[in-house]
C-alpha cells in the first residue's frame, strides 16, 4: 500500500505545475495474485504490482489525455506534458462541461487486510481443498482463484480529492466427468468469507447430477436461471443499453421507449455504487459521487447512467458513472442491482411442470440486434431438465437466441435470496441478481456435448 | 537495463531455479476517435516493467512490477520463486520444457512512416473529413472514424542463454456510420469491424486504407440497411466475404487448434477444444478446398513477429492441409505431449502476463476463383460481410455468427440487401460444405486486435489471411 496521503500530495504536486486551463489525475495501482488450476493441478500462478497514472487536461474545450504506469514524479510531470501537448493539438469539444468541483463521498468499507496480506501459498492450499474433494470423487477441477488490493485516487485543479482503497478476492470452479461439469463462483472482498469447501461441493454435485445429458431440440422452453445466468444476461443488455452513449446514439434498446413498459410489472433494475451489501464503491472516475440510478423499474423504462460529457449533451448532471479518463464510452452502470422477490430456486423447481434449469451461459453476444435487446450465447457446466417438479436429468448444451425485452417481460418467479456475481468490472462492480424462472425462452440450436 | 536483466539472471541461476525467463516490455498506444465531427477521444498511454517466469521445484512461478530497480527486480525473482513453491503444493508431475534453439538477436517490423512521428493534426484532418462524409445524411445519427498505434519495445533472457529484442510497430484504422430509424440502428463499417484494419506496419498502412474516398459508400449502405428486410429464415448457399471470414477462421480453427486449450488450460475460461489429441491426423476438418496455416513469418500481419516470448523462432505450419486437421500452435511445454518441438506460438499481452498460446497469422489459403465468376456460378443463395456479433460453445462445435450486410445472390448476380444477417453451423460440418475459395488477388491478411484469452485476461493482436469463400446447406436467419 502506497497510501492516501502519499498518493493524493504527488498527484496533487504534479498537477499544480500544469499549464492547462484544468487538470485532472486518476490513479489506480496495487498489487496482486491469480492462481490458476487446471487437471486438477495448478499451471499458472502469477502476481504483479502496477499502477496507472491518467492526466486529463482541458484548455478551453480542447482536451488531451495521456498516462504512464509510473509513479516517480518525474515521469509523472512527462505525461502530464504529454497531455499538455495532445490538447494544443486538438479540436474544442462542445459537450465538454468543464471538470467537477469537490464533493464528499460516502465513506465505504471496501478494505480488508485479510484479503490483501493473502499469500501465493494460502491460495494453493485453498486450491488443494477444491482438489482433494474433486479427487475423492473421481473428477477433475479446473478454475482461478485471485486476490489482491487496489488503491483508486482521482484529483483535479478545482479540488476533487477522492481515494478509496479496496479489496477483492475471487474464486471460480469448473469441475467436469467424463460427459459433464459443474460450476460455482464467489466474489467478495473479504478473502475471510471465501466459502471453499462449499463451491467445491457445489461444482462437484451439478458434475454428478448432469452426468449422461440427454439432448433436447431447439425450441421455446420455460427456464429457471440461476443468478450467474441472470446476470450474465444483464452483463450485456448494461454494455448494450443502459449507458448514456447507447441511448444518446439511438441503438440502445431503451431508445425512444423511456417512460414505456419494456418489461414485466415483476422487473426492477437499478444501480447503486455505495451499496455496501456489494462490491461497493463511492465515486466515479472524475470523482463524483456515485447516485442510485433507476432503470427499469416495475417494467416501466427509466433511464440510464451519465458521466459529466453525456450529461452536459442533455442538459443533465452526470450520474457519477464516468470510466477512466482515457475511455470515450460515456457513462457506464457499474455497480447493477436485479431486485428480488418472494420466490426462491428450489420453488422454481418444484412449480415447475416441463423446464431447462441453467446454471451459467457462455460466450454471449449482444451486437445481434442492440435496440431489440437480442442476445445470443450457449448453455453451459450444468443444464438439467426439470420435469414434474424434480430435477430429472442433465440435457446437453444449447444456443439461445433471443430477444430480452421479450424474455424479462415472461418473468413468472423471482427469488429472494440474490448472489454477488462477477463482472467485467472487477474490483470496482458487480452484479447483484436473483434466480429467474421465465417463459416461453427461445433455443435456437444445439451441440454435441 | 540489458546489464540489469543479465544480473538478475545470474542471480536466479545462483538460486539454483530448474528455469527461468525475464522479459522487459516497453509500449505506447495512441488512441484516436472521431465521433460526429468531435474528436472524443485522443490519448497517449505509456507502459513499462519486467516480468520474471519460473520453474523452480518442477512447478512455474511468474512476478511482475512496473519498478525497474534493481532492487524491486530482485523483489520479484524471488517472488516468482516463492510462488512457484507454492504451485508444486499440487503438483502431479515436473513442468518440463522441449529443447529449442537458444538466440541472441534483434528483430524489427517492418514500416515505413513511424506513426509517433506523424503529427496529430494530420491524423485529425484526415479522420475529420472521412467523419464529414460519412455524417453527410440525415438518416446518419453516429459517424465514426478512428486511428490506433501500437510501439512494443521488448527484451527476452534466459537462463538457457537467450537474449532477444524486438522492436514492432502496429498501425490500424476504420470508419463506421450508424443509420437510425425510430427503434431502428444499423451499422456499416469499412474496411472492417470493429475499428477497421490493422497491420504490423507504419502510417503508410493507414493512408493505404483510403478512408475518405470510401465514406461515401460505407455511409450509403448504412442507410439502405435501416429500411432494408431482415435476412429470411432458411438454409442457402452463402458466399462469405473475406473480413467475416476472418472472424471464423478465428473462432473455428485459430482458438480450437491452441495446444494448451485442447489439453484443459483454459477450461474454467472460454472452455476447450472439440480438435482432441486422438483426433490429429484423423478428423476430415474440411472439404479438400480447405488448408489453414499459422504462419508467424509474415512480418507485415498483425500476428507476425521474430522470435515468440519463449524465445523461438517464428514458423509456418499447417494446421488444416487438404481439408485434413494435421497440426496445432504449439509451446514448449505443450510440444512435448506431442513429442515435438515448440512452433513458437507463445506470446504474453505485457510485461505483467505470463505468455499464452496465441494465434499468430492463422491463414485460409487462397483458392483458384475470381470473385466475380464464384456468384456468377452460384444460383441461389446469399453473399455476407463483415462482422456484427459472433458467439461460438465451449469447444468450439456450435457457432453462430452475425454479419452487418447480406446481398441475395439470385441466378450469379448480386441483388438486393438484407439486415440482421446471421448464420449458425457445427464447426466441421461448415468447413466440410466449403466448396469454392476465391484466389490470391482477394486474399488479404485482416488485422484482429481485440482478441481475449487467459486469466487475467489478455488481449492479443492476431490476423487471419482470407478471400471470399463460398459454404452449401448453411442455416440463415435465425435471429429471431
Amino acid at each position: 500500500m502506497i497510501g492516501k496521503d502519499k498518493i493524493l500530495n504527488l498527484l496533487n504536486s504534479v498537477i499544480q505545475k500544469s499549464k492547462a486551463d484544468l487538470t485532472e489525475a486518476v490513479y489506480i495501482g496495487g498489487e496482486g495474485g491469480l492462481t490458476r488450476f487446471a487437471n486438477s493441478s495448478i499451471h499458472q500462478n502469477v502476481s504483479e504490482r502496477n499502477s496507472r497514472v491518467y492526466f486529463r487536461v482541458a484548455l478551453g474545450k480542447k482536451i488531451g489525455v495521456a498516462s504512464t504506469n509510473s509513479f516517480i514524479q518525474e515521469d509523472l510531470e512527462k505525461s502530464l506534458l504529454n497531455a499538455f501537448e495532445i490538447a494544443k493539438n486538438q479540436r474544442e469539444n462542445p459537450n465538454f462541461p468543464g471538470l467537477p468541483s469537490k464533493s464528499d463521498y460516502p465513506k465505504l468499507n471496501t478494505y480488508f487486510e485479510s484479503t490483501a496480506q493473502f499469500t501465493p501459498t494460502q491460495r494453493a492450499q485453498g486450491v488443494k481443498k477444491i482438489l482433494d474433494q474433486t479427487k475423492a470423487s473421481n473428477l477433475t477441477a479446473s478454475g482461478s482463484f485471485s486476490t489482491g488490493y487496489t488503491e483508486i485516487a482521482v484529483v483535479n485543479s478545482k479540488g476533487v480529492a477522492g481515494y478509496q482503497p479496496l479489496t477483492s478476492t475471487y474464486l471460480n470452479l469448473v469441475v467436469t466427468g467424463d460427459d459433464s461439469a459443474g460450476y460455482s463462483d464467489q466474489l467478495t472482498r473479504n478473502v475471510d468469507d471465501m466459502g471453499i469447501d462449499q463451491l467445491a461441493q457445489t461444482a462437484i454435485k451439478k458434475c454428478i447430477d448432469s452426468k449422461a445429458p440427454k439432448s433436447l431440440e431447439p425450441g421455446e422452453y420455460t427456464v429457471i436461471l440461476e443468478p450467474s445466468a441472470v446476470a450474465a444476461l444483464i452483463e450485456w443488455m448494461n454494455y448494450i443499453g443502459f449507458g448514456s452513449k447507447s441511448l444518446q446514439e439511438g441503438t440502445s434498446f431503451l431508445a425512444n421507449r423511456i417512460g414505456k413498459k419494456i418489461m414485466g410489472d415483476n422487473v426492477t433494475m437499478y444501480d447503486n455504487g455505495p451499496d455496501e451489501s456489494a462490491i461497493a464503491f463511492p465515486f466515479d472516475f472524475e470523482g463524483v459521487p456515485k447516485q442510485k440510478v433507476m432503470l427499469v423499474e416495475n417494467g416501466i423504462a427509466k433511464g440510464v447512467v451519465y458521466d459529466s460529457i453525456t450529461a452536459h449533451k442533455e442538459g443533465k448532471k452526470s450520474t457519477g458513472h464516468s470510466l477512466t479518463p482515457d475511455s470515450s464510452e460515456g457513462g457506464l452502470a457499474l455497480n447493477m442491482f436485479i431486485e428480488g422477490g418472494d420466490s426462491s430456486l428450489d420453488k422454481m423447481i418444484k412449480s415447475a411442470e416441463k423446464a431447462i434449469l441453467i446454471t451459467r451461459f457462455h460466450y454471449i453476444n449482444g451486437y445481434l440486434d442492440t435496440n431489440n435487446a437480442l442476445l445470443t450465447g450457449m448453455t453451459r457446466d450444468g443444464t438439467f431438465w426439470v420435469e414434474g417438479g424434480k430435477v430429472q436429468h442433465g440435457i446437453k448444451n444449447l444456443r439461445f437466441t433471443e430477444s430480452m425485452l421479450k424474455a424479462f417481460s415472461n418473468v413468472r418467479q423471482i427469488s429472494k435470496e440474490r448472489k454477488i456475481v462477477n463482472s467485467w468490472w472487477g474490483d470496482v462492480g458487480c452484479i447483484v441478481a436473483p434466480a429467474m424462472m421465465m417463459d416461453n425462452f427461445k433455443f435456437t440450436g444445439k451441440t454435441e456435448f | 537495463m540489458k546489464d540489469r536483466i543479465k544480473e538478475i539472471i545470474d542471480y536466479l541461476k545462483k538460486k539454483k531455479v530448474d528455469y527461468a525467463d525475464i522479459r522487459h516490455q516497453k509500449s505506447q498506444v495512441e488512441d484516436i476517435s472521431v465521433k460526429n465531427g468531435n474528436v472524443e477521444a485522443l490519448s497517449r498511454n505509456e507502459d513499462q516493467g519486467i516480468g520474471i517466469r519460473v520453474i523452480a521445484n518442477g512447478a512455474w512461478g511468474f512476478a511482475a512490477s512496473s519498478i525497474l530497480s534493481l532492487e524491486e527486480m530482485r523483489r520479484v525473482a524471488d517472488n516468482a520463486i516463492e510462488i512457484a513453491q507454492a504451485s508444486a503444493i499440487t503438483k502431479k508431475e515436473d513442468a518440463r520444457l522441449t529443447p529449442t534453439d537458444i538466440h541472441q538477436d534483434k528483430y524489427q517490423s517492418r514500416y515505413r512512416i513511424d506513426p509517433f512521428e506523424v503529427p496529430i493534426d494530420k491524423k485529425l484532418e484526415l479522420l475529420l473529413k472521412a467523419n464529414a462524409i460519412l455524417k453527410n445524411n440525415p438518416k446518419i445519427k453516429v459517424a465514426e472514424s478512428s486511428m490506433n498505434f501500437f510501439r512494443t519495445e521488448k527484451i527476452f533472457a534466459s537462463t538457457e542463454g537467450a537474449y532477444i529484442e524486438q522492436l514492432k510497430l502496429e498501425s490500424g484504422a476504420g470508419i463506421s456510420a450508424t443509420a437510425v430509424e425510430g427503434t431502428e440502428a444499423q451499422k456499416r463499417s469499412f474496411p472492417n469491424s470493429p475499428r477497421g484494419d490493422y497491420a504490423a506496419r507504419g502510417y503508410e498502412f493507414v493512408e493505404g486504407l483510403k478512408l475518405v474516398e470510401n465514406a461515401e459508400k460505407t455511409r450509403e449502405e448504412a442507410v439502405e440497411l435501416v429500411s432494408a428486410p431482415p435476412l429470411p429464415d432458411t438454409v442457402a448457399t452463402i458466399i462469405i466475404g473475406g473480413n467475416q471470414l476472418a472472424l471464423q477462421v478465428h473462432e473455428s480453427c485459430g482458438h480450437p487448434t491452441e495446444l494448451d486449450r485442447v489439453l484443459g488450460t483454459e477450461i474454467s475460461f472460454a472452455g476447450g477444444s472439440f480438435m482432441s489429441i486422438d483426433k490429429l491426423n484423423q478428423l476430415k476438418y474440411g472439404s479438400d478446398k480447405v488448408t489453414i496455416v499459422a504462419d508467424a513469418t509474415i512480418p507485415e500481419g498483425l500476428g507476425g513477429f521474430g522470435y515468440d516470448d519463449e524465445g523461438v523462432k517464428a514458423q509456418r505450419v499447417y494446421l488444416i492441409k487438404d481439408g485434413l486437421f494435421v497440426g496445432y500452435q504449439t509451446s514448449r511445454e505443450t510440444a512435448a505431449v506431442l513429442k515435438q518441438r515448440s512452433n513458437g506460438t507463445m506470446r504474453a499481452d505485457g510485461w505483467n502476463r505470463i505468455p499464452l498460446i496465441r494465434m499468430t497469422n492463422i491463414n485460409l489459403e487462397p483458392g483458384e476463383w475470381e470473385l466475380e465468376d464464384l456468384i456468377k456460378d452460384t444460383k441461389d443463395g446469399f453473399y455476407l460481410e463483415t462482422n456484427k456479433s459472433w458467439s461460438i460453445d465451449d469447444k468450439r462445435l456450435n457457432f453462430q455468427f452475425g454479419v452487418e450486410a447480406a446481398w441475395e445472390i439470385k441466378d450469379g448476380k448480386l441483388g438486393r440487401m438484407y439486415k440482421n444477417g446471421v448464420y449458425t453451423g457445427i464447426t466441421p460440418q461448415f468447413w466440410n460444405s466449403c466448396d469454392a475459395i476465391c484466389n490470391q488477388k482477394h486474399w488479404h491478411i485482416w488485422g484482429v486486435p481485440n482478441c481475449g484469452k487467459g486469466e487475467p485476461m489478455q488481449t492479443a493482436r492476431v490476423a487471419h489471411g482470407t478471400a471470399p469463400s463460398r459454404f452449401r446447406n448453411v442455416k440463415v436467419g435465425v435471429s429471431k
